[in-house]
């Protein structure tokens, strides 16, 4: 590229045309012929420019005029150098400047641009931990309210403990006199039909009695859960032994057990029963006929023991899934459930670092799983 | 940088006085016009100037001749002192060969002495050339003005610098800007050496180099 300094030819800085009209009124003036040539001619004068000769003048044999006339060229390329050189400075420092501020414009946006992303990234960092202090917000109150729940519990379970104790001693004892009054008293009809109706209430108060007894005993679990008493537990076993007790209680239970290899695991063997029993209980309670509960442990990909209890029951409603876990909420008639079944196999699993996870389709029937941490 | 044409032997320099606003820079270049017999010597080339001030810059080309043959040119530059022409600033200095600074013995300009100095830096800098490396000399001009900073303070404080000593002038008068000129030929001279050999090639000593490009009438006579 040329820079604004470098010397320039004579045809830069007087077109053609140009010297043509400067060399005929040169003739006119001096009224000899002359010619001007961009290469050497003998006898001709050097036209110099900055030191920088330019061309040659030629006037035959008429040096005086030949003189003259290249000194006036001179004299006019002078000024029109001056303008040349002013005015490709003046070109060179624009671009020169319009190339600065281009780039400081490129660096603007560049740095613009980066500005905007950071302002994005803060802004989902402010929404991670808006999250974040939400959920933690969320399980604190959820603490707060299972805790004061369990002290209600515990408070609740202790009172009535006493009395259910002598009530259903009281019960024992009084079947007890029943035997020994009917002895005593005369063996008419009358008396004996009433004797029996006497029976048939003693016995249906002790039933109720060995009911609340349950109750109490499951918010006693749900109360109170301690890490102190862990130890290794097989889970499969438990599981087995779980299934086995359910089916001798109740009517006959179709009951699968597919064990999987599962690693011992540090845990309350109590605990971990009760919360398999409650989940099979309420599997059990929603079959109908040809119903069939699949148990079957295994290890996820990632380690993570799982034991998953399914079945082809009535399932659960939409409407009634969020609240399968909150403590109370049965679907049965009251009386015949505590609405805490659930809850506390939850709680027993939290308790061992471990989560439920339930999925139902009303009329298809329901999958539990529960996860056990990794070793 | 010095521009050498092979085929036409021409060796181009470019020497360009720098400094704070009405400094001297054009005197300088006046009085050199008026003092010098170099060997060859063009006309001095006033652009434009509004109220004594330089709007684009000046140049005034000398010349000599080398026995070999090398027609070897000086281009002497002013820029414009002004803040406000710093992109005329930058492209008149691109590419120089060597910097007479001049500055203003005045105590009220110091501050802009130092501006001009830093601005001249930072040119460079961007110019992408080496402060350290490239002939500067510095002249303390305006000598003739009353109340001038004393000398012995000025000499005292470039001290540290690779520009010490300084050159004192009264450009007006002419006094000190041949000496000043002769000073930059004398630190031009080895950087030119190296790169273009020009005692062994050209027959061209440092002092024939000095004395040709900076002849005064008094030295013919």
């Amino acid at each position: 590229m040329r820079s604004f300094e470098d010397d320039p030819t004579l045809s830069e800085l007087l077109p053609g045309d140009r010297q043509q009209q400067l060399l005929q009124l040169l003739q006119v003036l001096s009224g000899r012929p002359l010619v001007l040539s961009e290469t050497p001619l003998t006898g001709a004068q050097a036209i110099e420019f900055n030191l920088e000769t330019l061309g040659w003048l030629h006037c035959p044999e008429q040096p005086r005029v030949q003189q003259a006339a290249a000194r006036l060229l001179e004299f006019v390329l002078f000024y029109v150098g001056k303008y040349r050189l002013a005015a490709n400075l003046h070109h060179d420092s624009t671009e020169a400047s319009f190339a600065e501020l281009q780039r400081k414009h490129a660096a603007l946006q560049e740095s613009e641009a980066r500005y905007k992303a950071l302002a994005e990234q803060l802004q989902a960092r402010v929404q991670e931990q808006v999250q974040v202090i939400e959920k933690t917000q969320q399980q604190l109150y959820e603490t707060a309210r299972l805790r004061a729940i369990g002290q209600l519990a515990a408070g609740v379970a202790h009172e009535i403990n006493n009395p259910i104790g002598f009530i259903a001693s009281n019960l024992r004892v009084a079947g007890d006199y029943l035997g020994e009054l009917e002895q005593k008293l005369p063996a008419d009809q009358g008396t004996a039909f009433l004797l029996e109706d006497f029976r048939a209430l003693l016995s249906e108060s002790a039933s109720g009695t060995r009911r609340i007894e349950t109750i109490v005993n499951d918010l006693k679990t749900f109360s109170n859960i301690d890490q102190a008493d862990f130890v290794p537990c097989d889970l499969n076993g438990l599981l087995a032994t779980t299934c086995h007790l359910l089916q001798t209680e109740g009517q006959a239970l179709d009951i699968q057990l597919r064990p999987g290899t599962l690693p011992r695991l540090s845990g309350y063997p109590a605990k971990l029963s009760q919360a398999f029993y409650n989940v099979l209980d309420n599997s059990a309670k929603s079959l109908g006929e040809q119903g069939c509960i699949l148990v079957s442990t295994r290890q996820l990909e990632d380690g993570t023991p799982e034991v998953v209890i399914e079945d082809n029951g009535c399932g659960i409603s939409e409407t009634d899934l969020p609240r399968v876990f909150d403590p109370f909420f049965t679907t049965r008639p009251v009386g015949s459930g505590t609405g805490l079944g659930l809850t506390v196999a939850r709680d027993i699993l939290i308790a061992h670092r471990g989560e439920v996870l339930l999925n139902s389709r009303q009329g298809v029937g329901t999958c539990v799983r529960l996860r056990f941490p990794r070793r | 940088m010095a521009d050498y044409l092979p085929h036409e032997r021409k060796l181009t320099l470019k020497v360009v006085y720098y400094g704070p606003a009405l400094s001297g820079k054009t005197t300088n270049l006046m009085q050199l016009h008026t003092l010098l017999r170099p060997q060859r010597k063009g006309e001095l080339m006033v652009l434009e100037t509004r109220d004594d001030r330089t709007l684009f810059f000046d140049v005034l080309p000398i010349g000599l001749r080398g026995e070999h043959g090398l027609d070897l040119r000086l281009k002497l530059y002013t820029v414009p002192g002004q803040v406000q022409h710093d992109s005329t600033r930058k492209a008149v200095l691109s590419r120089a060969d060597g910097v007479i600074f001049v500055a203003d013995s005045q105590p009220p300009q110091q501050d802009n002495n130092a501006n001009a100095f830093d601005n001249l830096a930072d040119n460079l800098q961007k110019l992408g050339m080496d402060i350290e490396q490239l002939p500067i000399v510095v002249q303390f001009n305006k000598r003739d003005v009353p109340g001038a900073v004393d000398e012995a303070e000025l000499q005292r404080r470039w001290r540290q610098t690779p520009w010490a000593p300084l050159c004192m002038a009264a450009a007006i008068n002419g006094e000190g800007v041949v000496e000043s000129f002769r000073l930059l030929l004398k630190r031009l001279y080895p950087v030119l050496d190296r790169e273009f050999h020009l005692a062994a090639d050209e027959g061209i000593s440092e002092d024939d180099f000095v004395r040709r490009l900076s002849a005064l009438d008094a030295d013919h006579a």
